[in-house]
């Protein structure tokens, strides 16, 4: 048995699968790639396959981990490529590698998020009162977690913002705490945004890009 | 791929994953690069129409020619369809994102009476007037297929032809003729005539019809040539008929996620109220190789960890101990299960299920249908109480613990007597596990009631019998519950309501098209769902078209009356039907094909050749 960092990036129509979708269109491509996945042992047993993060609903992901287990010895290479051979459009394997760090060291990662507005005034007075609401460092969003909902301000899971206007869009990029002890999902942060400033987007687009252990260090 | 204009509120609904398209092993074709573009409608949600099979077949079939491509189109959820309405977006299909309308063919599959609405209601989202002798181009030409179409005259406004039977062969006629006639500029009533020549081909619109003044049928008459009876297209050779060997994976989940392949059509067993078994005979096997090798191919190109293999009565097939032989070693070492979901108990052998057994337990179900030997025999359902016993005991010993038991209520003959022993059987169905001395260790047993209630359908021995009133069928639901004295049966029922409607379509004539647009103008469909049936909403259509609901299921016909749809013929004659409606009667049963021809007459479709009949006579 041997352990298996995947990397993937989900982008175009593959961002509407939702995350336990995701795990089925794994199993079924490893399935067709002929890669030998190790099965768990119990009463049941299914093949072992692991997504660290989940990657929300809707957001687009550069590089976004899965371990698996493999029965026998298969070079990364070949590993990438069989699976690219077989996967639906818009999910691509850029990278295989060894696990390095645990799933419990991830903290944060960087999203950029875009987003445009049916007029040059409204996405100026956005990027403005934005920029000064998390310098302020207040925005109460009600945030559901496995203790119930409660309102929580966001900017305490906010690592890093900064925003950029050019004519009707503006461009965030943000570190937001990631992973199981504090979490904050970049639509979270969207919505309470809009609804502070009663703004209506026209478009809207999220991607994460990189995932970072402690001291902004690269995941890997 | 989604038309760009909806990108936005994708993710403002329920599973976008079932609007974006896209999925792995979709085809898309560019629209210049052929001919016909064929949409391809399933009138229910995503998750159910990616579970039918007749739309892999189908797809598959179409797009492997190369003058057709063919695009799959489903009914937006409520939530979508209210986005699209507000925003101007028109139905499109999944694998372009071309509005439906601008299609040659649009083909419906019909597979529940409920969904007529959904059918009426897809063609106003594409942007296309729902009465066939309001769309006056020659395309789209809208067609429909699927066990339905057997009586399609509710729907005869709405469909410009039906195609009862086997699709397989007749699709590509179809196509072929519209081709033709697309290219010399003809006009849709041409092209009608001409299609309404192809053996299977039905044209509603080229048939007049008459009624008595007791609103009965008085005749049917073709117009410009039609044939007099329409006869079902029938494929004899299974082995060399067209069969996918790939599926469209979805990205989320669907009912029925898994590779299906076909094993036979037709069912040898002549239960009387079961309408599939009387329309696809004569039976037709494939040969365990060519299933093998079909079920190999989907999995290699899909992915998926399980194959159901389908059929009607399943263990009647005779090559199941060689294929499964041969594909359980196969099964087991690509972690593969194997589903058969229409097993019959009084022939399902130990060894099979142990066979079975050693991949992945699937569930134990078991349809006795009738509560006494007496209800049983009425309507041929050739299985005793012991049978069940045995069967069960058997299964508890290869360590089931849980068993579902499929009844009906609202048979023929039926009395309070015949209800209790439904709840007499699941009971002795309890008792059998607690005499069994090898069942698994500190378990209980768990008896589910599956309970439905007959609708007399078409081309059945009971297609003349009165169906009873929703009031009726729950005052009996509610005795049944009352006969029940343990936890360890759970009972679950229908909805009567459903029945009730599903009762008047299946048996309904051209009148109640009227109804169905009526009750679709006041926002009907999605019937079948129970959240979305609008029983008053339906009540008030029947009253304002002047029809009395209760004509079509609450009255016995009388057995020479002209049925709304005598002029389809699916290879039973209707002398063997009534036959078979005496022998009910008398509480006589009918031995099955294999045993004994009962001469239904479907055999000619074969060129007279039964596989059953052939055989026995050697």
């Amino acid at each position: 048995m041997n352990s298996v960092r995947i990397w993937y990036k989900k982008s175009g129509l593959a961002i509407y699968t939702s995350h336990l979708d995701m795990n089925r269109c794994f199993t079924r491509a490893v399935t067709r790639a002929g890669i030998p996945l190790w099965y768990t042992e119990g009463f049941n047993p299914h093949p072992y396959l692991n997504f660290l993060l989940p990657l929300p609903l809707g957001q687009t992901g550069l590089r976004e981990p899965i371990d698996i287990r493999i029965e026998k010895d298969m070079t990364k290479e070949e590993i990438k490529e069989k699976l690219n051979g077989v996967l639906p459009g818009g999910i691509e394997i850029v990278d295989v590698t060894d696990p390095v760090g645990k799933v419990n060291e991830i903290v944060s990662s960087k999203y950029i998020i875009d987003m445009s507005f049916d007029t040059v005034g409204e996405a100026e007075g956005f990027a403005v009162c934005a920029s000064s609401i998390m310098e302020e460092g207040v925005l109460n969003a009600e945030k559901r977690s496995k203790r119930g909902i409660k309102t929580v301000n966001l900017c305490e899971f906010v690592d890093s913002f900064e925003i950029s206007q050019s004519e009707n869009t503006i461009r965030m990029e943000a570190v937001l705490a990631t992973g199981t002890e504090k979490n904050l999902n970049a639509n979270l942060l969207v919505d309470a945004l809009c609804s502070q400033l009663a703004a209506d987007y026209a478009s809207l687009s999220i991607t994460r890009t990189e995932i970072y252990i402690n001291n902004k260090k690269i995941f890997e | 791929m989604y038309p760009e204009k909806l990108e936005k509120f994708l993710l403002k609904v329920q599973k976008p994953g079932r609007y974006t398209g896209g999925e792995l092993n979709s085809i898309v074709k560019p629209r210049d690069s052929v001919d016909i573009s064929y949409a391809f409608c399933f009138p229910d949600t995503y998750e159910i129409g990616m579970s039918h099979l007749g739309m892999k077949i189908l797809y598959s079939l179409v797009n492997a020619r190369d003058d057709a491509r063919c695009e799959r189109v489903f009914a937006p959820d409520t939530d979508m369809e209210e986005i699209m309405r507000a925003n101007d977006i028109p139905l499109y299909a999944l694998e372009s994102g071309e509005p439906v309308k601008d299609f040659d063919i649009i083909g419906f599959t019909m597979q529940y009476e409920l969904s007529y609405t959904n059918v009426l209601n897809m063609l106003d989202l594409a942007g296309l007037p729902v009465k066939s002798a309001e769309r006056t181009e020659l395309t789209p030409i809208v067609i429909a297929g699927g066990t339905c179409v057997c009586n399609a005259e509710p729907m005869a406004d709405f469909f410009d032809i039906t195609l009862p039977g086997d699709g397989e062969e007749v699709t590509g006629e179809l196509i072929d003729l519209l081709k033709e006639y697309k290219a010399k500029g003809a006009a849709k009533q041409e092209f009608l005539i001409a299609a309404a020549q192809i053996p299977g081909v039905y044209v509603p619109s080229l048939y007049e019809v008459e009624y008595n003044g007791d609103n009965t049928v008085k005749s049917v008459t073709p117009t410009n040539g039609a044939p007099a009876k329409v006869i079902k297209r029938n494929v004899s050779n299974l082995d060399a008929m067209f069969s996918p060997d790939s599926f469209v994976v979805p990205f989320i989940e669907t009912v029925f996620d898994r590779t299906t392949v076909e094993i036979f059509r037709g069912c040898i067993r002549g239960c009387r109220f079961c309408q599939a078994g009387f329309l696809t005979r004569p039976l037709r096997e494939k040969s365990p190789e060519v299933v093998e090798k079909q079920c190999r191919a989907i999995c290699e190109a899909t992915g998926y960890d399980e194959i159901s293999l389908c059929s009607l009565s399943t263990s009647d097939y005779k090559g199941l101990y060689k294929l499964l032989g041969s594909m359980i070693p196969w099964a087991d070492e690509n972690k593969i299960n194997i589903a058969l979901p229409s097993l019959r108990v009084d022939n399902f052998p130990r060894e099979l299920m142990e066979k079975l057994n050693s991949v992945r337990r699937s569930g134990l179900t078991f349809a006795p249908e009738a509560g006494t030997q007496r209800l049983r025999d009425v309507i041929n359902k050739n299985i005793t109480e012991k049978e069940v016993l045995s069967t069960s005991a058997q299964a508890f010993e290869g360590g089931w613990t849980a068993v579902k038991l499929y009844f009906m209520i609202g048979l023929p003959t039926e009395t309070d007597e015949d209800i209790e022993g439904i709840a007499n059987l699941a009971q002795a169905v309890v008792d059998e596990y607690y005499r069994c001395e090898n069942k698994p260790k500190g378990k209980s047993v768990a008896v589910n009631i599956s309970l439905a209630s007959l609708v007399p359908k078409p081309f059945t021995p009971f297609q003349w019998e009165p169906q009873d009133r929703p009031e009726v069928l729950i005052e009996k639901q509610n005795y049944l519950l009352s006969c029940i004295k343990t936890k360890k049966v759970q009972l679950s029922r229908h909805v009567p309501w459903t029945s009730f409607l599903e009762g008047v379509f299946s048996r309904g004539d051209r009148r109640l098209g009227e109804v169905i647009y009526t009750a679709w103008k006041k926002g009907c469909h999605f019937d079948s769902w129970e959240e979305h049936l609008d029983r008053e909403k339906w009540m008030q259509s029947f009253d304002e078209c002047g029809i009395d609901p209760y004509f079509y299921t609450a009255r016995r016909r009388e057995l020479d009356e002209v049925l709304p749809w005598d002029h389809m013929d699916y290879g039973v004659t209707k002398s063997f039907l009534q036959r078979e409606n005496k022998k009910a009667h008398a509480g006589e049963t009918t031995p099955c094909c294999r045993e004994k021809c009962a001469g239904c007459g479907a055999a000619r479709l074969n060129g007279g050749v039964c596989n059953e009949l052939s055989e026995n006579l050697v």
